[in-house]
């Protein structure tokens, strides 16, 4: 299984802290992302990526706390038990 | 009207005891930024009896910074923040030292060797990732940032932690003015310096662990960085 974690404005738009799916051989933080939002039946790609699949500015990516944008993106390889966090920092002060 | 350190800080040392406050008075600390968050953190820290604080900004007081920057007025409309600050932490606790630092935070900065912690109470991400770069390595940098009704609190210690500009990359300031209100913003500030009070007791309680804060339901989770 794979755990994510909604947090901030993810968290208020879904309404939870986090799901589960199942893992699959070949899985992308792409690919899961897509089954969350279709198991959870609550839509919030959007908000984490434009129409083109790329990630959103400001929005922070983590799997197994390492930024995305210093892995191979949304095609970023994903394995059995890996836990990914959705997470749109408040920027200001 | 003279005061000893007994009286003015009786109610704190009642909780804490005189040993920390004792650590509080001889530590120094750096804030970058004196508008929202680091207006009330420079403020409670003085309160507080720290021994020092540098302060660093480059902005002048404007009308919208007034609901929120909590040791301004009216009447300092239009004037530069950094010397305002220091008048006012100065009445507030004369016993604490003020030094300021003017200027925007950029790859020239560097942070003084003598502080215990450095808090980020900026604006903007191309400033914190200067700033997180210029903290010397074994120095805990305690981050807050908010937009509405979320906010965030983290600790990292350069040359340890996984660095600022890894953890945040792609976090780009967004276009136009950042909601903040006055009540979000003094809750996430009083969160910072409950952290730089343990980082200066050297027991962080967010070293690598980001404190995400949800006002609109009051949630609190952390994400392990």
């Amino acid at each position: 299984m794979l755990q994510i974690q909604f947090f901030s404005l993810i968290r208020m738009l879904l309404k939870r802290d986090a799901a589960e799916v199942a893992w699959t051989a070949g899985d992308t933080v792409q690919s899961v992302l897509q089954k969350t939002q279709q198991q959870i039946a609550t839509p919030f790609l959007h908000k984490l990526v434009d129409e083109q699949g790329t990630p959103h500015a400001g929005t922070i990516i983590l799997v197994n706390r390492k930024n995305i944008l210093h892995l191979q993106g949304l095609q970023t390889p994903v394995a059995d038990g890996d836990v990914l966090a959705c997470f749109p920092p408040g920027a200001g002060g | 009207m003279s005061v000893t350190g007994a009286d003015r800080y009786a109610r704190q040392v009642l909780h804490w005891g005189g040993e920390k406050q004792r650590v509080i008075e001889q530590s120094c600390l750096l804030i970058a930024g004196v508008g929202g968050l680091g207006a009330t953190v420079s403020q409670l820290l003085v309160r507080a009896g720290i021994g020092r604080l540098y302060l660093v900004d480059d902005g002048r007081l404007d009308w919208p910074d007034l609901n929120r920057q909590t040791l301004y007025g009216e009447k300092d409309i239009g004037r530069a923040k950094l010397p305002l600050a220091r008048e006012r932490l100065n009445q507030i606790n004369a016993s604490s030292e003020i030094i300021e630092l003017p200027g925007r935070i950029d790859d020239a900065f560097r942070v003084p060797g003598d502080v215990a912690g450095v808090a980020d109470c900026l604006d903007n991400y191309r400033s914190r990732f200067a700033l997180y770069r210029a903290v010397p390595n074994g120095t805990c940098f305690v981050h807050g940032g908010l937009n509405g009704d979320h906010g965030q609190v983290l600790t990292l210690m350069a040359g340890t932690s996984q660095s600022f500009d890894e953890i945040f990359a792609g976090a780009v300031q967004p276009q136009g003015s950042i909601p903040v209100t006055p009540d979000n913003v003094v809750i996430i500030a009083g969160l910072m310096v409950n952290e730089l009070f343990s980082v200066l007791w050297q027991t962080p309680k967010l070293l690598d662990r980001c404190l995400v804060v949800g006002l609109d339901d009051f949630n609190m989770a952390f994400l392990d960085i």
